[in-house]
């Protein structure tokens, strides 16, 4: 069976020391992450990334993170969870560094509508509407609108007080309204639809 | 037109039903979860876009190309930050020195070590490799390879210090050798390298220009 060299002991911060103590292990393991956890990140890079190739890059950048921290990735109280973070902040960090345009995508996606009157693909337009908000209130976004996440989950998540999330959702939104206002002027958020 | 963005609903959460798939749910909780799915369309919608999901990632990325690639990226330590005077150059880009160099001490002039851990600069230029002499000025586009002997400490931090900014070049397992990719220092003045071992040991190593 195909060796995988896997390092423990490590957390899966960027700025961390990284691994201590190199240790092998076969390939069972990476199976059982592969069949339990891919299908879910690869669908989060494809639809963060819109690219293929970028997402399959992603993936496999995701689960090298996990394993370098596979210690605080099975203690996690929701490895899935866990993982899809790590997964969505690596596409954050990836679309930040390509600078999205969200203007001229909005603008796509008006295009692409059938009819005026169609609406466009909700989580198309949550998507582009990620990059037209700051960076701290992107995750906690992609953790409510597409992980469908509660407010106190998304707390207990991050570490953070309810009041917090409360106000990088307010500021999602604000982003996300004067956006659609800029591109795409025929679609709004309705009013007073506060998280 | 007003839209909704979603979110999640009563009862309703992508990430529960996750949760569920993978088992993470207690027992009373999954109960629930597999209760309410039975008469709610949304989440039934749900459940059948996590199956889609498994078959688009088997038919993208088979696991052998998938266990490949992340082996390829395990075996990379990743950066810190953008290089900024120091240029990385490829590890293949001919410096052989992990074969035939043997290590020695470097605790003379502007090698200064504590403990038994040490590190050692290696030079490639135009008239062959060499270990770096105190005081040697660094030749333009020489290419720098730093050798570790960790003697025992599992860790090291490789910095680059200059008067306006320090660098980390390399965080990670510290190994015997050099490390995985060679460096062309394009700063100018004087400058130190800094290598620092989990166990205590560390060597400081002047570079001049």
């Amino acid at each position: 069976m195909a060796l995988l060299r896997i390092i423990e002991g490590g957390r899966a911060r960027a700025d961390d020391p990284g691994p201590r103590a190199p240790v092998r292990t076969d390939a069972g393991l990476l199976a059982e992450l592969y069949e339990k956890y891919a299908p879910a990140v690869y669908a989060r890079c494809r639809y963060l990334l819109c690219d293929d190739e970028a997402a399959k890059d992603a993936l496999q950048e995701t689960f090298a993170k996990a394993l370098r921290a596979l210690a605080e990735f099975r203690a996690a109280a929701s490895p899935t969870t866990w993982i899809l973070r790590i997964a969505t902040n690596h596409c954050l960090n990836e679309l930040r560094a390509r600078k999205a345009a969200w203007r001229e995508q909005l603008q796509a996606l008006g295009r692409e509508r059938r009819s005026e009157t169609e609406p466009p693909d909700r989580r198309e337009l949550v998507r582009v509407l990620l990059s037209a908000a700051p960076a701290e209130a992107q995750e906690v976004a992609v953790l409510y609108y597409v992980d469908e996440l509660t407010q106190a989950e998304i707390g207990q998540e991050l570490g953070r007080s309810l009041p917090t999330v409360r106000k990088r959702l307010r500021e999602f939104l604000a982003c996300a309204r004067e956006a659609l206002a800029q591109a795409l002027p025929g679609i709004a958020l309705p009013e007073g639809d506060e998280p | 037109m007003n839209i909704e963005l979603g979110g999640p609903g009563q009862g309703c959460s992508a990430m529960r039903l996750r949760r569920f798939a993978a088992g993470e749910l207690p027992a009373a909780e999954s109960a629930r979860v597999r209760e309410h799915l039975q008469g709610c369309a949304r989440c039934q919608a749900t459940m059948d876009e996590l199956r889609a999901e498994q078959n688009a990632l088997r038919a993208a990325v088979p696991f052998d190309g998938f266990a490949a690639g992340v082996a390829e990226k395990l075996a990379r330590v990743p950066a810190r930050r953008t290089w900024s005077r120091l240029v990385p150059l490829a590890a293949a880009a001919g410096i052989v020195l992990a074969a035939g160099l043997s290590l020695r001490r470097a605790d003379d002039g502007g090698f200064r070590s504590k403990g038994a851990a040490s590190a050692q600069l290696f030079v490639k230029d135009a008239r062959g490799v060499h270990a770096l002499a105190p005081g040697e000025a660094v030749a333009q586009g020489a290419q720098l390879l730093v050798s570790l002997t960790p003697a025992g400490s599992s860790t090291v931090e490789v910095t680059l210090v200059e008067p306006q900014e320090t660098t980390v070049l390399y965080r990670g397992p510290a190994r015997a050798g050099p490390l995985p990719q060679a460096f062309e220092w394009t700063g100018t003045g004087s400058a130190r390298v800094v290598v620092r071992f989990g166990g205590g040991g560390s060597t400081e190593i002047e570079l001049y220009r």
